[in-house]
């Protein structure tokens, strides 16, 4: 066999958490440890090899370095403290940056030296915003407890059109309409490299109905019941983490989307919809109790990580912090905004709440780039587990 | 030869196992005094514990029996059983080192008739075979004991029994007031040959040692397979004595894995081989199936390794055990990934034989007095300090090298003892 190590790959790897990936000496103890790996697919000790000898084509298009929930138990188990695990979450930082477009800005969300321009990008472009809107004044008490934040933007009187929505819309959608193009491009870049890893015949193609109902449905539903999570050993604990987390985003996702139905179209004929929502309205106490448990989950998370470092169980590493921090920042930002709203404190509360327009635009934008992408990638890897042993891939008369 | 050592010029050999007898005799026979204190009742270490020793695959007695009579012909070597070091003090050349003798509970009048063990009504586990078999509480520790004396485990024994053991021995040799003894010696230097433990398997938690009695350790074959044995000599299951038709051999079991043993115990890929002809004697048609990471047969082991290769029986899989899942019917399943093939493999088998390394004494038990180790517990050989170390003390390693070791140990130790 002809191998040319790609040397960058391995160096890049080294300095994304993959620093003791050398140390393998292939035993397989991880395949066998690992509760996720299958009698079939084996895995991460081909991996291990895979990277050591910077082999990169057959690992961006490997759906176990996807499947791979970092559980530990490899790591645990590995005699030579080579970490598996973390390889793994290394390849999978590669290849995020691998699949995402645009490259430049894939590239910049991939280290920390580019995390002061990830920070600068949207920051200047809402406070350019806001400043171009002539909203940059901080209210007064009436209207702070009137308006809330919904005056941000300023406000004009064009009755079908909120100032304050046609500004954050500017930028929010563009920043969400970025990531959902690069997150198609990149799924379906990675879906047909592992249709040719795996050498499917692309003569045979479900319809989109038999895609959606055989193959993403099933992996979406054992994706929110967290049973893959469950059957972890080591790090047990990330599920009890990643679950509020889950579903505190779940709980958001609906909430934003009320909002912009109540406001921008119910609003427009029922004016009593717009302003800040009462604290029992049962929307906004899901957005409370989605706050906390957001917090709440991402708070576990950081332990979890901090302690497994200081074990020297795991390597610290900017692509796991950057997402945790991200989400913390999301969080608490999201909730001071409305503590200092009831407080009645207009002036940090504009304040945190410009902060916290920056920080979920920075989620959004950022998502196909950073760990965040898991969510596209990891689902993608599992439908695409399900679609490899169905009869479009496997012809059932052969065996 | 004129006598430059004066009377402190003795050595200390800590270890009476196949290093210590060699490297006592090898100072002893070119003229020096030679302490050789031994911890168990018995001197011989665990080359006596084994049925066969390669490559020669000869039984034990073959290279100790020798020695134990160039030990009992030699006056320079005071031998001391039941005995262990608790303190050494001073400098090389001049090192003051306690002793302390555990009771034996039998003097010097034993004639090793058995007539105790006869009467004893008590029985014990039988630590020379791993707790496979009992013994009497008043027992001779194996066939072929040095010395050939009778030991009493106190604990073990009831009143009815000690009275029993007492009335039964002709000779007035039982003597279980006999309290532990400590004594001051001086040498020159001093040589730990304090051997080798076998790594305590249930350590590894995914091999589950202890949840079915069809997985055993090496060492416990060759109990097993010795005629002197628990089973005299049949390999069978513990617990349901079923003759196994398959075995599978977990290699690396503890060995060259930094959460237990991180360096490679050396011995254990000959010591498979080795027991795969053991099992063909008995078992010409039985499927054997070895596990390991690298088959390590340095040197001329190479030939006995091609040759058991051969077996049409035998297959290699390249990929290690981590995980053994005991089944009902007292079998279990070993599963590994095949590393050349990509597969994943459940193997079930009759019996499953961990290939557990060696450990070294001190660091299973921890160092009696404070000594130079690395940190796996190996001492290092230091000549300016006369503090050596001989055969697995040293590093883990086979018969022949552990014996090269200790005539090393040995010609350094009188160099210590000459120049002081």
């Amino acid at each position: 066999m002809d191998v040319q190590p790609d040397l960058d790959f391995i160096r890049y790897l080294k300095t994304a958490g993959g620093d003791t990936m050398k140390k393998c000496y292939q035993c397989a103890t991880c395949s066998v440890v690992c509760p996720l790996s299958s009698e079939d697919n084996p895995f991460p000790r081909q991996e291990m090899i895979w990277s050591g000898w910077g082999m990169k084509d057959k690992l961006v298009a490997d759906p176990n370095v996807f499947l791979c929930h970092q559980c530990g138990d490899c790591t645990a188990y590995c005699p030579r403290g080579a970490k598996p695990g973390d390889v793994l979450g290394a390849i999978r930082a590669y290849a995020y940056t691998a699949l995402g477009w645009p490259t430049g800005l894939a590239k910049l969300a991939s280290s920390a030296k580019g995390l002061p321009m990830l920070i600068a990008i949207p920051t200047v472009i809402i406070f350019v915003l806001w400043a171009i809107s002539g909203g940059m004044l901080i209210p007064g008490a009436e209207d702070f407890k009137v308006y809330g934040y919904q005056r941000f933007f300023g406000h004009w009187d064009f009755h079908w059109l909120a100032k304050n929505v046609a500004f954050i819309d500017a930028f929010m959608l563009a920043a969400f309409g970025l990531a959902i193009v690069a997150s198609y491009k990149g799924v379906t870049t990675m879906w047909a490299k592992m249709c040719e890893r795996e050498g499917v015949n692309t003569d045979f193609k479900p319809s989109m109905v038999q895609m959606a109902r055989d193959f993403v449905w099933p992996a979406v539903v054992e994706i929110v019941q967290h049973s893959r999570f469950r059957e972890c050993g080591t790090n047990r604990n990330r599920e009890t983490g990643h679950k509020p987390l889950m579903y505190a985003f779940g709980g958001l996702f609906i909430v934003t989307a009320w909002s912009a139905i109540a406001n921008d179209v119910l609003g427009l004929w029922i004016p009593s919809l717009h302003g800040p929502m009462s604290v029992w309205n049962p929307v906004k106490i899901l957005a409370n109790v989605s706050a906390v448990a957001m917090i709440v989950g991402i708070g576990i998370l950081w332990v979890n990580r901090s302690k497994s470092e200081a074990e020297d169980n795991i390597t610290p590493t900017f692509y796991d912090w950057f997402l945790i921090w991200e989400i913390m920042a999301v969080a608490v930002t999201g909730l001071l905004a409305e503590i200092f709203r009831w407080a009645g404190l207009a002036a940090p509360g504009y304040i945190i709440y410009f902060i916290h327009l920056v920080t979920v635009m920075m989620l959004f934008m950022y998502m196909p780039y950073t760990k965040f992408a898991h969510l596209i990638y990891r689902t993608t890897a599992m439908t695409f587990e399900r679609f490899r042993e169905s009869s479009f891939v496997k012809n059932p008369l052969d065996k | 030869m004129t006598d430059e050592q004066g009377t402190s010029g003795a050595i200390l050999v800590v270890g009476g196992g196949i290093s210590g007898l060699t490297a006592a005799l090898e100072a002893a026979e070119v003229g020096n005094d030679v302490f050789l204190v031994e911890k168990n009742a018995y001197f011989g270490g665990r080359v006596a514990q084994l049925n066969q020793y390669f490559p020669k695959l000869c039984p034990p007695s073959c290279g100790l029996e020798i020695n134990f009579k160039r030990v009992k012909d030699n006056r320079r070597i005071r031998t001391y059983t039941m005995t262990s070091v608790t303190a050494v003090s001073g400098g090389p050349g001049n090192y003051a080192v306690t002793l302390e003798t555990a009771p034996r509970y039998v003097n010097s009048n034993c004639t090793a008739c058995g007539d105790c063990a006869d009467a004893c009504p008590d029985e014990i586990d039988n630590e020379f075979n791993f707790g496979m078999n009992k013994s009497k509480a008043a027992y001779l520790p194996h066939e072929m004991a040095f010395p050939r004396r009778y030991v009493i485990n106190k604990d073990g024994l009831s009143e009815d029994g000690a009275a029993a053991v007492k009335a039964a021995c002709k000779y007035n040799a039982v003597d279980l007031d006999m309290a532990a003894d400590t004594k001051t010696i001086n040498v020159a230097s001093i040589i730990w040959a304090t051997g080798w433990t076998p790594y305590d398997p249930t350590k590894m938690d995914n091999l589950k040692f202890n949840e079915s009695d069809a997985i055993v350790t090496n060492m416990m074959i060759e109990r097993m397979a010795a005629p002197g044995g628990p089973t005299d000599g049949a390999i069978i299951r513990p617990g349901d004595n079923k003759e196994p038709e398959s075995f599978a051999f977990v290699q690396c079991a503890g060995s060259r894995d930094e959460n237990h043993l991180e360096y490679c115990s050396y011995i254990c890929c000959m010591a498979t081989f080795k027991q795969m002809t053991y099992i063909r004697e008995r078992y010409p048609e039985a499927k054997i199936y070895v596990f390991y990471i690298d088959l390590r047969t340095p040197g001329k082991y190479e030939k006995f390794r091609e040759k058991l290769m051969q077996d049409e029986h035998s297959t290699f899989i390249k990929g290690k055990v981590a995980e053994i899942i005991p089944e009902s019917d007292g079998s279990v399943t070993v599963v590994a990934e095949n590393a050349v093939t990509g597969e994943k493999i459940k193997q079930k088998v009759d019996m499953a034989v961990l290939a557990t390394g060696m450990q070294t004494t001190i660091g299973a038990n921890g160092a009696p007095v404070t000594l130079d180790t690395d940190p796996s517990g190996f001492v290092n050989s230091n000549p300016e300090t006369g503090v050596l170390s001989a055969g697995c003390a040293c590093r883990a390693a086979d018969v022949v090298t552990s014996n090269q070791s200790a005539t090393a140990a040995a010609l350094k130790a009188i160099q210590v003892s000459r120049r002081s």
